[in-house]
């Protein structure tokens, strides 16, 4: 092969690689508040569809007063993720005000509710901001591009990358090295005994909640700049997370990071060489996980 | 369901009742029902989208409506009765066929306008000839693919064809884009995204006989991101991409395209995008690309007087611009209006509906973006206006200049005739 046919396919590859983490990122951070929760609550959340959409719109309107108050551009990122992380208080209120009342109840009880939290929240959602997309106009350049490879990158989507990076390495860290960690763990293992040994759980199941919540919101608001609002973006999201916790086990933190890597990666390598695949191939690994290894790559493992 | 069964079996009752109390009464009874229709306020039943990714198309369609609505009512309305609106939600076809019925058995609506969706309005087509009450579709058809279905219905008024928006396009793509060798397309993985894509490849190639199609992507409608489809489209070194999108992903598509400067080697034909037209920005919205805005726009210099009204009335209400959906809605309710005072006569009596079905076809109206007619087989005829995007405006989005205004009559297959063998007809 000739060197500028070895440059392009070079090049090529940076992109699909990138535009496979990018995704994955995001992924990554829905998929996650989906496991804390169900790994302590034992309730599958389709909300995290929702907060993610939320955290999208409140970050939009966040940069957009910020930027009309005439902060300078280049610090967008800042009132971007503190509107992220603060809109996950709504989980507070969720939890106490609406779950709470089924955590005795049936599972498909609680997947319902959910449900309707995810049908209230888009309703909500278009109530306040309206029905067209809704976006942050050309700030996602504001940090420009670089050249990787011969492939053109926005610097915007390698911070996505990083900062869901280090989202993961700090729940790692909290989980792992934190009292409120082990009380987590502990608390997802067997929640009896936890309770016996004096866990307060009505406390820790409305922390996890919000944590749960705000990883999802925060999600959404550093996605933002690089797309536009709908309300109904968080169902598609659902589906994919979903098949993620599938792929990764569902609870493990460890597995919402290796199956969105999994699932954003093959996407991408799908996308670029048979586009008729993307999506029949994530199932078909779904699906695989399933018969192989039943409870996913890192399923029985409590966090 | 059961709404309808208890109106059904109280209806009948009061018939048993009647006859019991002699025919006399059952006759009253009757006479009272036929008067109070033809003095009371004019009912149109509208359907319209409320969630998911049609939901502002929705809200536009409702919007126009209920413009048109004010203004009949402010001058009289329409013989003298006021036009009083029904609203129901359009979701999926067995729900609407439910609220469609509801409509015209139970709230006894004069006219039904409405529908977006062809997933709903195919199943709307024989439920209207069924119910014997106009329906004025907004945007579906009775299309299967590019195939009619209803092609002499009695009662149902139907949009344009799905695909005329990218036929336009792919007339106009040799005229502003020269040397064009080889295509890459994406649409949504539906119905509208692929025979858009189909119908744009048959006209090119009428045009560009050597053109080389040599990608397709069919991403989900409601995916935001991307970034791998254009790392894909990227790769595939295509001369252009032509891209039927008409929600928020023309957006996202437009910035994530923009953010890896793909539009700096490659040509744009956004087909549909102009549905979306304000949000898509200068900031990330290249000048250059072909962009349709369906069968209004409205920043036309040339626009009527009534466009201009509306154009400024629905920004000081909503703050938005407003899209073709609204010329649609206008287009169905005042065509309705017409029709029922061509009926009417110089007598000015209420016409029966059939008389108002034979008032509409062939009829033509100004609407808000200039005349527009049913043809006879009760299918909409209008204008496409479609152009290359610039910055040259006072606005923080894209307009179009040079503006191309192409008619259905040019674009649209002709009543009865199978599309792909009229293309290949064409003189090129």
């Amino acid at each position: 092969m000739d060197q500028r046919l070895e440059g392009v396919a070079v090049a090529h590859a940076v992109n699909v690689l990138l535009s496979g983490l990018f995704h994955a990122s995001v992924l990554f951070l829905v998929a996650a508040g989906l496991q804390v929760v169900f790994g302590v609550q034992k309730i599958f959340n389709l909300a995290c569809g929702s907060f993610y959409a939320l955290g999208a719109y409140v970050g939009v309107s966040a940069v957009g007063w910020y930027v009309g108050a005439g902060g300078p551009p280049a610090l967008f990122i800042v009132p971007l993720a503190l509107a992220g992380l603060a809109v996950g208080a709504v989980g507070v209120v969720v939890e106490r005000g609406l779950l709470r009342f089924v955590y005795d109840r049936d599972e498909t009880f609680q997947l319902l509710m959910t449900f309707a939290i995810v049908l209230m929240m888009e309703d909500a959602i278009r109530l306040t901001w309206g029905t067209a997309p809704r976006s942050t106009g050309g700030l996602y350049l504001a940090y420009g591009q670089v050249r990787l490879f011969g492939a053109t990158v926005p610097v915007y989507n390698l911070v996505v990358i990083a900062a869901s990076l280090a989202i993961a390495l700090a729940i790692g860290w909290l989980l792992a090295r934190t009292a409120f960690g082990r009380i987590i763990r502990a608390t997802a293992d067997n929640r009896e005994m936890a309770e016996a040994l004096g866990v307060d759980m009505r406390r820790v199941y409305a922390k996890v909640f919000t944590l749960g919540t705000a990883l999802g919101t925060l999600g959404g608001a550093l996605v933002i700049p690089a797309t536009a609002a709908m309300s109904e973006m968080g169902i598609e999201l659902i589906v994919e997370a979903f098949a993620v916790v599938v792929i990764g086990g569902l609870g493990s933190m460890r597995g919402a990071f290796v199956g969105a890597l999994v699932v954003g990666i093959l996407r991408a390598i799908a996308i670029s060489v048979y586009p008729e695949l993307e999506m029949l191939l994530i199932y078909l690994i779904v699906i695989a996980v399933l018969v192989a290894r039943p409870r996913g790559l890192f399923g029985g493992a409590a966090a | 369901m059961t709404r309808i069964h208890d109106t059904t079996s109280r209806r009948q009752f009061m018939k048993v009742l009647g006859a019991g109390a002699g025919v006399a009464a059952a006759t009253l009874l009757d006479v009272r029902a036929s008067h109070a229709q033809s003095t009371g306020p004019v009912k149109v039943g509208v359907l319209v989208i409320r969630a998911g990714v049609a939901a502002p198309v929705g809200a536009a369609g409702l919007r126009g409506t209920e413009w048109w609505a004010e203004r009949v009512n402010k001058a009289g309305g329409i013989l003298g009765r006021p036009v009083q609106l029904v609203v129901e939600e359009e979701s999926n076809p067995k729900d609407t066929v439910e609220r469609y019925r509801k409509l015209v058995l139970q709230d006894k609506v004069d006219v039904v306008v409405g529908g977006i969706s062809t997933g709903v309005t195919l199943a709307l087509g024989p439920v209207a000839e069924d119910l014997g009450t106009p329906w004025l579709s907004w945007d579906g058809t009775t299309q299967k693919g590019v195939e009619e279905t209803m092609p002499n219905p009695k009662w149902a008024f139907k949009s344009v064809d799905n695909e005329v928006e990218a036929i336009v396009a792919g007339i106009l793509t040799p005229k502003y884009f020269k040397g064009i060798k080889t295509v890459a397309g994406i649409g949504n993985d539906y119905s509208y995204g692929h025979d858009c894509w189909e119908s744009y490849q048959a006209v090119l190639k009428r045009y560009i006989p050597d053109v080389k199609f040599v990608l397709e992507l069919f991403p989900k409608l409601g995916v935001t991101d991307f970034t791998s489809h254009i790392a894909a489209i990227q790769q595939s070194k295509a001369d252009l991409l032509m891209c039927s999108f008409w929600s928020g992903d023309a957006t996202i598509i437009m910035k994530q395209a923009a953010a890896v400067g793909l539009f700096k080697t490659m040509k744009g034909v956004f087909t549909t995008a102009g549905g979306v037209h304000d949000s898509l920005k200068k900031d990330f919205t290249p000048e250059g690309l072909l962009l349709g805005y369906n069968t209004m726009y409205f920043d036309d210099p040339k626009a009527s007087p009534l466009l201009k009204q509306f154009v400024r009335e629905y920004k000081a209400k909503y703050n938005e611009y407003p899209p073709y959906e609204c010329d649609h809605a206008f287009f169905n309710a005042e065509s309705y209006k017409v029709a029922v005072e061509k009926a009417a006569g110089p007598a000015k009596k209420w016409p029966e509906k059939a008389q108002v079905v034979r008032a509409l076809e062939g009829l033509e109206i100004e609407s808000l973006s200039g005349r527009r007619s049913w043809r006879e087989d009760h299918v909409q005829m209008c204008n496409f206006y479609q152009g290359i995007t610039t910055h040259k405006n006072g606005y923080d989005f894209v307009t179009i200049d040079p503006i191309e205004m192409v008619s259905t009559k040019q674009a649209m297959k002709p009543a009865g005739s199978k599309l792909f063998e009229w293309i290949n007809g064409w003189k090129v």
